[in-house]
């Protein structure tokens, strides 16, 4: 038996041991992702898990030709067992925000009217933009659909993109995008429409859009835009899940 | 990278935490129940379980049925994983390269820019929408609009 193999029967999932693969490979490239960050000094493109992303699927497109397999068969049998794994802990993790809410109930409790009333009123027009662009970009349905539910966090956006006639992958990498985005344009972006202005738009803003990412970037503005952040993320996920699935089937997306 | 709340001051009196394995089964309570009750909302209308999850958490810990220190731990410690938890979903994309080359070579392309567009449209709509709500409510309905 030559070490190929070898190789080839640890990832055989009739073995067993096969889920091991999966958690492995997202722990080093998650790892690499956050050296790499460090030794930049913050390049955005090496924030980690946009790295560990990239590095994953190069990874598996490797092995996937090493193996003569296409990628998305190697992924099946290679990956997804250690992934599944992973992404289940998701669900706790979606949950456990709720705490960083109640943290700041005391400005949620006074302000809760309006911020509940500018996510969803801005989520509206937000999704009619991104509709519009999107079909002028000449996007097909189903990635239309991806586009929509992005700004939830990505547990809650992927079962409402797939709901909606998504492709979840896609919105799922929509949303780490989002933060990359978010922490390499954030200071121009504050700067160009003058959002600071506002600090409590500024920090609905930015957890809005940048996720958990954008409530980091928040917090270097000030407490307000901080705490504000860090409801808008939380509260975003409720309210995108309200608002997404009624204006997909108001366009006939699905 | 969400860990930065931690150091947020809590209103609730210093208390030792909960043991772990009590944190964690409040935490199994949660989703258990939340799990049960998302399938009964139709299928054009889904309310994934983490959302229900959450809703019931928060209402939990705002009615005091759970005391901060018997969730907080374990709740910091997986919101400082979360970004790496993220990586399934992200190398997820793997099964789906083709949506970049289905229909034609400047899809990719295109789709990489709506995701540009889109994430600006969020943060700059939501930002302008909120301003115009404070101002609502500073201008017409005379609240105050200070945080701190």
């Amino acid at each position: 038996m030559t070490w190929v193999n070898f190789f080839g029967n640890a990832l055989d999932p009739k073995v067993g041991g096969i889920a091991f693969f999966g958690i492995f490979l997202s722990l080093v490239v998650f790892l690499i992702g956050q050296w790499l960050f460090k030794i930049t000094n913050g390049f955005f493109l090496c924030q980690p898990l946009f790295v560990g992303m990239v590095l994953g699927i190069f990874i598996l497109w490797l092995l996937s030709k090493w193996f003569g397999v296409s990628l998305p068969t190697f992924y099946q049998a290679a990956y997804k067992p250690g992934g599944d794994i992973l992404f289940w802990f998701l669900n706790p993790a979606t949950i456990a925000f709720a705490i960083p809410l109640y943290r700041r109930n005391d400005v949620f409790k006074k302000f809760w009217l309006e911020i509940v009333l500018s996510l969803i009123v801005g989520m509206v027009i937000s999704l009619v933009v991104i509709y519009f662009v999107a079909k002028a970009a000449g996007l097909n349905n189903a990635m239309i659909s991806s586009m929509l539910p992005q700004a939830a966090t990505t547990a809650v956006a992927m079962p409402i993109s797939a709901a909606v006639g998504g492709n979840s992958a896609v919105t799922a990498m929509a949303c780490i995008l989002n933060a990359v985005l978010i922490y390499a344009l954030a200071d121009v972006l504050i700067k160009v429409f003058r959002l600071n202005s506002d600090p409590v738009g500024a920090g609905l803003g930015l957890g809005t859009a940048g996720h958990t990412v954008g409530s980091a970037k928040a917090v270097q503005l000030g407490s307000v835009q901080g705490a504000m952040a860090s409801i808008a993320v939380v509260v975003i996920s409720i309210v995108v899940d309200i608002v997404v699935p009624p204006f997909a089937s108001m366009m006939h997306l699905f | 990278m969400a860990s930065n709340q931690q150091s947020a001051k809590t209103t609730e009196a210093e208390h030792e935490p909960a043991p772990i394995l009590q944190q964690m089964a409040i935490f199994a309570c949660v989703l258990f129940v939340s799990s049960l009750i998302s399938p009964l909302f139709p299928a054009s209308f889904p309310v994934p379980t983490p959302v229900i999850g959450l809703v019931l958490m928060y209402v939990l810990l705002a009615s005091h049925a759970i005391k901060l220190y018997q969730v907080e731990k374990m709740a910091d410690f997986l919101i400082s994983l979360i970004a790496f938890l993220f990586v399934p979903s992200g190398v997820q994309m793997a099964n789906s390269l083709n949506v970049f080359t289905d229909d034609g070579a400047l899809t990719g392309v295109m789709l990489i820019v709506v995701i540009v567009l889109a994430t600006i449209i969020l943060l700059v709509v939501i930002a302008y929408t909120t301003a115009c709500f404070m101002w609502i409510s500073r201008k017409v309905f005379h609240k105050s609009t200070d945080v701190q």
